[in-house]
């Protein structure tokens, strides 16, 4: 399913963590409030569109997004999603993490 | 490979001293080594400083030597790690940085950690003006302003971490203005040596050269817009652009690239949303945009996603490509408050 290949699915340094779809969703607003810097941003909903009005978020913050998604559960989303459908919602992004790290 | 940042260290490099050995009085900076600094800066060369000295040190060091440094590191910790810090916050390759510093162990350090980069010492560093590394063939306007805007950069990301708000109530406070024209022959080559220079936001990943810019510029059957920015920090010029194939079925971007300098200030959504209004005001049924897909231009892949388009994957194990296309007949994105077209 990889985008070509490009680089196979690269584990980060943590401990990859199963099941737990909160705890995930959790550490992903964290890692959204940082990316912006926006404090307000930790309590997101599960289904709010990231990208577009409200949480907006662009190709800097995205790239931010996806560092930190991949620093924290070693899943290189852009590798294996070209459509980056994974960054519809947080709800899509925990359940994409949840099937790449099983 | 093109360096595009020079990153100093200060004690016995950029100055001609130790700043914290030094009592009341700063060493005075080294006058060769600026000299070599300020002519790389007219060739649109950036400079940084990575330096084991407490933050003043970096300020007395822009003041004395009159040069303009894009990003500052001073602490304590590993030059290897302020070089990789100074390379990510300016979205640049490891391999467009040299470093320099008298410390035979800390040039050691760097080469071993980041062995991409060039590392060299301030002895090297007094003929680097005459070689390829440094000799960028194209300078442009844009380019000798290049120090003077990544310094505004630097002032406009203090305020954007003290700034509460979401990006585009941050962008209305910079005043930004993102200007969107048909290109001039004037502009051809900024167009050229941005078709070189850009790699996270460039969909073909293959440069144009002024020749064929400057025919496509002239074409009928395409159209090429240049893409400026300014705020109340400052003037970015002629940051972005793109070229269009305009059949009757629809419209093919067959080259789509901007400065990561504008990175995160709403160039891109406001070219993406002209383009899509644009090509449905000429009667195209939809929009495409090809690319070749790469771990470096997923930042471009973020503001397609961001602006409605789809791609189906394509191309070669090799070399992957995909064709990002967005339907016309919808509703169209908005042009952004702060973007205008001519």
């Amino acid at each position: 399913m990889g985008v070509g290949g490009l680089r196979a699915g690269r584990r980060g340094d943590r401990a990859v963590r199963r099941g737990g779809g909160p705890e995930i969703i959790a550490e992903l607003r964290e890692i959204l409030a940082e990316a912006t810097g926006r404090a307000e941003l930790a309590d997101v909903g599960e289904q709010v569109p990231l990208f577009g009005a409200g949480v907006g978020l662009d190709s800097l913050t995205g790239t931010l997004m996806l560092r930190g998604v991949h620093q924290r559960f070693g899943v290189d989303v852009a590798d294996e999603d070209l459509n980056l459908d994974a960054l519809a919602t947080l709800g899509a992004l925990a359940a994409f993490i949840e099937e790449h790290t099983a | 490979m093109m360096i595009k940042c020079v990153i100093w260290d200060l004690d016995n490099t950029m100055l001609s001293g130790v700043y914290l050995e030094s009592g009341s009085q700063p060493p005075p900076p080294d006058q060769a080594m600026v000299a070599v600094a300020a002519e790389l800066a007219e060739r649109g060369i950036l400079h940084a400083i990575a330096s084991r000295n407490p933050q003043e040190a970096a300020e007395y060091a822009e003041k004395a030597t009159g040069l303009q440094f894009a990003a500052v590191e001073c602490g304590w910790d590993r030059k290897s790690d302020a070089v990789s810090r100074i390379v990510a916050d300016l979205a640049m390759a490891p391999d467009a940085v040299a470093f320099v510093d008298d410390d035979l162990y800390e040039r050691a350090e760097v080469s071993f950690r980041v062995p991409e980069a060039l590392v060299l010492s301030p002895e090297d560093m007094a003929d680097a003006v005459g070689w390829p590394e440094f000799s960028p063939p194209v300078v442009t306007d844009e380019a000798r302003r290049r120090g003077e805007m990544y310094a505004e950069r630097r002032l406009r990301q203090e305020e954007a971490r003290a700034f509460g708000g979401s990006r585009d109530e941050f962008l209305r406070y910079c005043g930004t203005r993102v200007s969107i024209a048909p290109a001039t022959p004037a502009d051809v080559p900024r167009l050229h040596e941005l078709s070189v220079r850009t790699h996270q936001f460039n969909s073909a990943g293959r440069e144009l050269t002024e020749a064929e810019l400057a025919a496509l510029t002239g074409s009928p059957a395409h159209r090429v817009a240049a893409v400026r920015l300014h705020d109340r920090f400052g003037d970015d010029g002629l940051v972005g652009g793109c070229v269009v194939e305009t059949a009757e079925d629809g419209w093919t971007v067959s080259l789509l690239m901007m400065s990561c300098r504008a990175m995160g200030r709403g160039v891109i959504e406001a070219l993406l949303a002209w383009l899509a209004r644009s090509a449905a005001q000429d009667g195209a049924a939809t929009l495409a945009v090809p690319c070749l897909v790469s771990p470096r231009n997923v930042p471009l892949r973020l503001a397609l996603a961001g602006s409605g388009f789809r791609a189906a994957e394509g191309g070669t194990p090799e070399q992957p490509a995909a064709v990002f296309t967005r339907a016309l007949d919808g509703p169209l994105p908005e042009l952004p408050e702060w973007a205008s077209a001519a």
